[in-house]
């Protein structure tokens, strides 16, 4: 388990433990980078890496463990944020947090400071000048004055990589999380090409990322999370791993090859049977690249795959939110000519609620009551005015069937917790008796009570008749609340798992190995 | 820390009689007390010009109270058609110049083409909503930003103004009947209130008492939520400007009407008190929202103030010093409470 190797080894952590409550996150696990190598981080969700990761970056502190770095061992009580940098760690995240509208040197320089002259004025030609020689060695084909925004996206995140390592000596060791999760394929080849150059010159690099033929083509090294658990350390003095071994590592149990690949003909097998709700042909549009899906009245379907996936792009297509560029969509057996919006769409039975609570479905400003009306003023509507007696009531038996907490009908939404305004949102839309319902990630950030009463409603509803889609990451959600699951990967249904084989630890093995495609391209 | 929320919460729930009612008997006191406080302030000032020696013989005087709201008949009108795109969050800067091209076509249609009073005021209206219109399709449809749109907007619109009337003051052959109109008293009221009060019952009406309105309201809450909950936002915020023009339009003929000839004027001198009194009005009666019963409030709580320090005699410096500090506290005061309310 331990690296015996005489390499030298830039950061180790070992007895890594950390609980949330009475959740273990981590329970003793390990980790040691070699210099120069790319190591890959891997694990499901809940696995302990991104806890890891932060107790790394000085984010958790975690309970006990030990960290070296920098040639010091340090107790994680006493690192920090500060330790960390100083120690020469950087990090790149998902969100590289660059400014789009300002040039490649302003964002260096913003994070570094900018070289002024007496009086504070900024030597432009001097930052220039130090920008221009740090894209020649990061080898990115720009110029120092270019928008960050007109960038490629591996540029951009080669831009931020650069900015993590701007002060480096060859001595710092890059973090990237999850690098190419959001970049289409050929983009995330050229950033793979880039971070193994990289390595290949004495640079020392984790990456945490989900897609399995990319970490196998470029990664050296390999730790495998599974409960917090350091379950596997390969090296590349070991036998290249392959896919399968690291899926089984990081489920911890062997599934099937065929189950991984083939359910393509019990999804043969559900088509055209009694009425269909949903039925998406062939559907086009931002990520999505022809999906078919089939929905019918009184199901539970489950849509996941990775960020990117298209997840939440297949579900505001179906809704109206913006037309599909190819394909046919048929909602209650009415065809759509694509050119209907969200009002036209919701007249036809779809309600909709989205992953972002508080950008996307709630008023801030507005009443309970007002939030929990919005989906059906014209209801109340009479020639005297707004039916405002049976709008409260209407809204007080919405917040009893829905066990919604609150002070009262006509206190503030905002006062609402997180899982109490989702459950306000979701009544809000079956107020409307809809026939079908889209869900994204209905449940993130509710507290476990909440979720509780969300998945009865849920499932109430799709016993009344209705037709539910919920999209979800959440693969413990999935398998506890859908009839059938299907994979997005690549922009079409790479596989569908239903009845027995639905379960938490099948899905990320699907999730994951559907995305090999991805690297193959 | 989910388990605890939940333990608090049910805690919370299992007397519903005791603690939330004397929490919600409070509340209600300083909900009370806040949405009222700019009414109470508009008549604990009046009282004061009514009782001080300087102003108290003139102050409530029949022909001072009829003159005080008839000059104020147009800030209102404007000030309420500036809170239509403000409740959804678009501001319009172009309803001032929108009123004052509306006084010098409609003076223009009578003057110049010798057009009956009822065919030019309609084309003036007719020509300031589509103005609206354009700002609406403009702020929408190109997704311009509405505070530039309409500040180039009413630029624009003094241009034309100057253009057409070659700036000069249009006095010829203005209707008898519409200045008529502009100057009679009905119980001792001038005309023109009455039709503010009209105006102002109708958007009442629309803003709290239809679909349309309480969109409005949301699209103002939140813009991307509401379309997703199939508000057709783009539409409604057209409309929303459209009104605008149309009541500036309005504004514009009572202007003629009470001034009996149309200057060349950009419009701004109304612009300002208006929004003034929009944004006062937000502090009021629905505070946080801007409102037609507070916009009203605003209007009269600032012509008020004016008249009274007119007649103490103060210097003509006070009564601008007295509005905008008027105004900054209102608005400062408002966003504390509603800071405050959130917090708790």
């Amino acid at each position: 388990m331990t690296l015996t190797t005489s390499k030298d080894i830039a950061v180790r952590m070992s007895g890594l433990s950390m609980s949330f409550g009475p959740t273990r996150a981590l329970d003793g696990a390990e980790l040691a980078l070699r210099r120069g190598t790319v190591h890959a981080l891997l694990g499901g969700n809940g696995s302990g890496k991104s806890t890891a990761i932060k107790i790394l970056a000085g984010v958790y502190e975690a309970d006990a463990g030990r960290i070296e770095a920098g040639g010091q061992t340090h107790d994680t009580a006493d690192w920090s944020a500060a330790e960390a940098r100083a120690a020469g760690i950087r990090f790149v995240h998902q969100d590289l947090g660059l400014f789009d509208q300002l040039s490649i040197a302003e964002n260096l320089a913003l994070d570094a400071g900018y070289p002024t002259a007496p009086g504070g004025r900024i030597r432009w030609k001097q930052l220039e000048q130090q920008v221009a020689g740090l894209l020649e060695r990061f080898e990115i084909d720009a110029h120092p004055r270019q928008p960050v925004g007109s960038l490629r996206p591996a540029q951009r995140t080669m831009v931020a990589i650069a900015r993590a390592l701007q002060d480096d000596t060859g001595e710092a060791v890059l973090v990237l999380d999850e690098p190419t999760a959001t970049l289409p394929a050929h983009e995330s080849e050229l950033l793979l090409a880039s971070i193994r150059r990289r390595a290949d010159n004495g640079q020392t690099i984790m990456m945490v990322s989900h897609r399995m033929a990319e970490v196998l083509s470029v990664c050296d090294d390999f730790t495998v999370f599974r409960d917090g658990h350091t379950v596997a350390t390969l090296t590349s003095d070991d036998a290249a791993p392959t896919e399968e071994q690291l899926i089984n590592l990081m489920t911890g149990r062997a599934l099937g090859g065929a189950l991984v690949h083939d359910t393509a003909a019990q999804v043969r097998e559900r088509v055209h049977t009694g009425e269909v709700a949903l039925a998406v042909r062939g559907l086009v549009g931002g990520p999505l690249k022809g999906v078919d899906l089939t929905v019918r009245p009184g199901e539970i379907v489950g849509v996941t795959g990775l960020v990117g996936s298209g997840r939440t792009s297949l579900l505001k297509t179906v809704f109206g939110d913006h037309p599909p560029a190819a394909g046919t969509i048929e909602i209650g057996g009415r065809a759509q000519s694509g050119g209907e919006d969200i009002r036209d769409r919701m007249d036809q039975g779809v309600a909709y609620v989205s992953e972002d609570r508080v950008g996307e479905s709630s008023f801030a400003s507005l009443t309970l009551r007002e939030n929990l009306s919005v989906s059906v003023l014209g209801s109340f509507w009479r020639p005297r005015g707004m039916a405002l007696a049976e709008e409260r009531r209407t809204a007080a038996d919405l917040v009893r069937r829905h066990a919604v907490k609150t002070a009262g009908i006509e206190a503030g939404f905002t006062s609402l917790s997180g899982g109490n305004q989702q459950k306000a949102v979701l009544g809000r839309w079956l107020r409307r008796e809809p026939t079908l319902l889209l869900l994204d990630e209905p449940t993130q950030g509710v507290d476990v009570m909440s979720r509780k009463d969300i998945y009865d409603t849920v499932r109430e509803s799709a016993a009344k008749g209705c037709a539910v889609v919920v999209a979800s990451s959440d693969f413990v959600e999935l398998a506890a609340l859908c009839d059938r699951v299907v994979v997005l990967a690549d922009g079409v249904v790479a596989t569908e798992l239903s009845g027995a084989q639905l379960t938490p630890d099948h899905l990320t093995a699907l999730t994951q190995s559907s995305s090999t495609s991805t690297g193959a391209m | 820390m989910s388990e605890q929320q939940t333990t608090t919460e049910v805690a919370v729930d299992e007397q519903p009689a005791a603690a939330p009612a004397g929490r919600a008997s409070h509340r209600s006191w300083r909900t009370l007390a806040e949405n009222n406080a700019l009414l109470g302030l508009l008549i604990l000032i009046g009282a004061f010009f009514a009782l001080l020696p300087k102003s108290r013989d003139v102050f409530l005087s029949p022909e001072n109270v009829a003159v005080l709201l008839g000059n104020q008949a147009t800030v209102a009108l404007l000030a309420l058609a500036a809170i239509i795109p403000l409740i959804s969050g678009y501001f319009d800067f172009s309803v001032g110049a929108n009123a004052a091209l509306s006084t010098v076509i409609t003076a223009g249609m009578m003057s110049f083409h010798h057009l009956n009073a009822m065919v030019a005021i309609l084309i003036a209206v007719t020509i300031s909503s589509l103005i609206g219109l354009v700002n609406g399709i403009l702020v929408t449809r190109f997704g311009l930003n509405a505070f530039v749109t309409t500040l180039g907007m009413a630029t624009l619109l003094g241009g034309v103004i100057q253009w057409y009337t070659g700036g000069q003051t249009i006095l010829k052959d203005i209707s008898v009947k519409l200045i008529n109109f502009g100057s009679i008293n009905i119980a001792g009221i001038p005309q023109v209130v009455y039709v503010v009060l009209v105006v102002a019952a109708i958007l009442w009406y629309v803003l709290t008492h239809t679909p349309f309105g309480r969109s409005l309201y949301a699209i103002g809450a939140n813009p991307r939520a509401a379309r997703l909950v199939g508000v057709r936002s783009d539409r409604y915020v057209a409309i929303s400007f459209v009104m605008a023009g149309a009541i500036a339009g309005l504004t514009g003929v009572i202007q003629l009407a009470r001034v009996g000839s149309a200057t060349a004027d950009s419009g701004n001198t109304l612009l300002f008190p208006a929004l003034a009194a929009a944004f006062l009005g937000a502090t009021a009666v629905r505070p946080g929202f801007f409102n037609v019963v507070g916009t009203l409030i605003g209007v009269l709580f600032v012509s008020v103030a004016v008249s009274g320090l007119t007649l103490a005699g103060a210097d003509a410096w006070v009564s601008p010093v007295f509005n905008g500090a008027a105004l900054l506290v209102a608005v400062g005061l408002s966003s504390w409470l509603g800071r405050h309310r959130n917090a708790t």
